[in-house]
């Protein structure tokens, strides 16, 4: 582990993050981290070195595009919520559920009109500013993001669909947050499309808190799919309350490195999450990527399933670790992490790390680092499909298990197409 | 008419541990016409499977001396999906398992990799076709939704392979003990459904340890496989001959010189 790189930030980064007519807690909170940012150290990713990565290449001179892309325009009819860059695209929720107190709306708009409310969830619950260099980088340089507000007991049927573009066409720096409240009994589905345009380098910080109270059920999926040029730190967490429940079901089809961390603590009574990824490295790629459970309370169920490709000459990691705290009887956490190697010169890893400090505890965990399977190539081919093919659809298959999980048939559709995609082009040239 | 024709095939295997080769098929001979229904038997461990893989064209078995030829043109430098395109099919002993690929979905794939890639075939011509077929083989329509052999019994996956075949319509279908695991009931079932496919240009080779298949998809021909040779061939009458002889007994009539691993239990049996 690398302690802490010495670090000078240029402080204009700070001012020019600030959003118009900032409450000052979030000042504070951003003066706060900013102070933190050269001492704490980078997040722990296992078996994977990125500290050379350019993520905090940041632009002193962030510029902001106003124009909506055509690319972002023809998507904008699946989703309720559209940001590029800084630029808020959409924002249409349903009357009726804006009716019943459903708010939905960019970052900046929420510090205005919902200042206490956002106060309360923000860096507060899921997510501290000051656990890594990385998240206290979002804290202090935070400039765009969404915010979803579900009230106690209210349940909306149709998925609620966000899509946040980083803008690449110029130099711009893109610190996402997003927030999503869960009221007690509440229950909703929300999906995070997150993808870049332009061809400008530049890092992307994405986080999301997800803040379940008691008795409230979300069903999270994303699509996150930066480009080739993007380095990407992407931090999703949920805090569950007393039997909140999370499903994530997250689709890493990014086409640059990336480091994800994925986290569900589970603090509440009864409390459960299914946390489902699946990911493809392709060409030069590396990716690496935790999912965490952590069992605080009792009773409380946490599932991990990783599934991953690989092609070309990348590199591809899984972290699945399981965190079980003292107290926390009869508490559940199993993982399994699985890696489809389509490429002799991948690297792929799958590592299940398991911290248990309880007793009446269930705990496992799979993991395995593979090839494809001969016999099953054998068999496919012999009806005719070409070895490409055939792979394709073993990858497919493999993959298969989290594509059922996308709420929006047309995202899912995507992902579908961005796996055949990188099936086909992925290895790279040899 | 399509002719699939075997001549002096010798085939090894390479034991990837020892990095020792063994023969095991000795110099076959078989022609094939579309429209006619050949049978092989013979004893375990012969080569019948052997024949039927290398013909389909696993590469696991590396052809020393001979040729397969389909219609005059040599099938050795081809890989088993060029094979599968050209007309061949293989219904295996040991179906795969494969996880997460519905039934479906793979035999739409497979239907389609004989089409060109601009005709690919309507999602409701399949879907017909796939229900007429699922009917004679009395399987349920969530036999097709679910994942490719993935916890089918050994009598489901048989009909699976029956399945896959009427629905891709080869010209030459091997058919490598079709019959084992299968209940008398399950086996008239299977046979509807390979004499449906009967016609001039369809050609059937099946491997079988027993007469009784033949009673259901009565053979033209019958081959008897020994030592890694057809030995012998003659009409459906020389599979009951066989059953009265046992293979010791036809060994001994022809001459042979061959090892026959259960020949104690043959002749023990009063077999002869
Ligand atoms: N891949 C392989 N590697 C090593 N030996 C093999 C391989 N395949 C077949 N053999 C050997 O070749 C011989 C012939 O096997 P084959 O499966 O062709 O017999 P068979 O006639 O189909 O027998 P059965 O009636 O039991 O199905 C056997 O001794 C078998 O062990
Ligand atoms: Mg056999």
């Amino acid at each position: 582990m690398v302690k802490s790189m010495t670090l000078t930030m240029n402080p204009a980064l700070l001012e020019n993050a600030k959003l118009a007519n900032e409450p000052r807690w979030l000042s504070d909170l951003r003066q706060q981290a900013w102070q933190k940012i050269a001492t704490l150290p980078m997040p722990i990713f296992a078996k994977i070195n990125y500290h050379h990565w350019p993520l905090l290449d940041f632009a002193s001179e962030s510029v902001v595009n106003v124009t909506v892309p055509e690319s972002v325009q023809s998507q904008l009819a699946s989703y309720q919520f559209a940001s590029v860059g800084q630029v808020v695209a959409k924002i249409a929720l349903d009357e009726d559920l804006m009716a019943k107190g459903v708010i939905l709306c960019d970052l900046q708009t929420a510090i205005r009109q919902h200042s206490d409310l956002v106060a309360n969830y923000f860096f507060k619950q899921a997510i501290q500013f000051d656990e890594n260099r990385l998240t206290a980088i979002n804290a202090a340089l935070v400039n765009g993001g969404a915010f979803l507000y579900v009230p106690a007991n209210v349940e909306v049927t149709e998925p609620i669909n966000l899509l946040q573009v980083q803008d690449s066409r110029q130099s711009t720096n893109f610190v996402n947050h997003t927030l999503i409240v869960a009221g007690a009994n509440s229950r909703f589905k929300v999906l995070q499309r997150s993808q870049t345009v332009g061809e400008v380098a530049n890092p992307a910080h994405t986080m999301v808190e997800i803040v379940a109270e008691a008795g409230s059920y979300v069903k999270f999926s994303a699509l996150d799919s930066f480009a080739k040029q993007t380095h990407a730190y992407i931090n999703r967490r949920g805090y569950l309350a007393n039997d909140a429940r999370i499903d994530w079901a997250v689709g890493v089809m990014n086409d640059g490195n990336t480091i994800a961390d994925f986290d569900s603590n589970l603090v509440g009574n009864g409390s459960h999450t299914e946390m489902q990824t699946v990911a493809i490295s392709t060409d030069q790629q590396t990716q690496g990527i935790d999912t965490q459970v952590t069992n605080y309370g009792r009773h409380s169920e946490g599932n991990i399933l990783q599934r991953g490709i690989l092609l070309g000459k990348s590199a591809l990691v899984f972290n699945g670790i399981g965190k079980i705290i003292k107290g926390a009887h009869g508490a559940k956490a199993q993982q399994e992490n699985r890696v489809l190697m389509l490429s002799p010169k991948a690297r792929g890893d799958a590592n299940p790390i398991l911290l248990i400090d309880e007793n009446d505890v269930i705990a496992g965990h799979a993991a395995s680092v593979g090839r494809i399977n001969q016999d099953q190539l054998y068999y496919l081919m012999s009806r005719g499909l070409t070895k490409e093919m055939a792979q394709r659809l073993v990858a497919r298959g493999f993959l298969g298990v989290v594509l059922r999980d996308i709420p929006v048939a047309e995202v899912r559709s995507q992902l579908v197409d961005m796996i055949e995609r990188k099936l086909a082009n992925g290895q790279g040239t040899e | 008419m399509a002719t699939l024709k075997v001549t002096d095939l010798h085939v090894s295997v390479t034991d990837e541990e020892a990095k020792t080769s063994k023969e095991i098929l000795k110099g076959v001979n078989l022609t094939m016409n579309t429209g006619e229904t050949h049978a092989i038997m013979g004893p375990n461990g012969t080569g019948k499977s052997t024949l039927s893989e290398t013909i389909m064209g696993n590469p696991h078995y590396q052809v020393t001396q001979g040729n397969i030829m389909l219609d005059g043109v040599s099938l050795l430098g081809k890989t088993v999906d060029a094979r599968a395109r050209a007309g061949l099919f293989l219904a295996m002993q040991y179906p795969a398992e494969i996880k997460g690929i519905t039934n479906m979905e793979f035999m739409r794939a497979a239907v389609n990799a004989t089409r060109p890639a601009d005709d690919p075939i309507s999602v409701r011509a399949f879907l017909k076709e796939l229900d007429k077929n699922l009917e004679v083989l009395n399987m349920s329509d969530d036999m097709a939704e679910r994942y490719l052999n993935e916890g089918f019994s050994g009598g489901e996956k048989k009909r699976n392979e029956i399945l896959q075949l009427m629905m891709i319509k080869p010209k030459f279908a091997i058919l490598d003990e079709i019959d084992s695991g299968l209940d008398i009931d399950a086996l008239q079932v299977v046979a509807k459904g390979v004499n449906q496919m009967q016609s001039p240009d369809f050609g059937v080779l099946m491997i079988t340890h027993y007469q009784r298949l033949l009673n259901y998809i009565h053979p033209d021909q019958v081959h008897v496989m020994m030592g890694g040779r057809i030995v012998k061939t003659g009409d459906a009458t020389l599979a009951t001959e066989l059953e009265a002889k046992g293979y010791a007994g036809l060994r001994d009539e022809l001459g042979l010189d061959v090892d026959l691993v259960d020949e104690d239990v043959t002749t023990g049996n009063g077999g002869r």
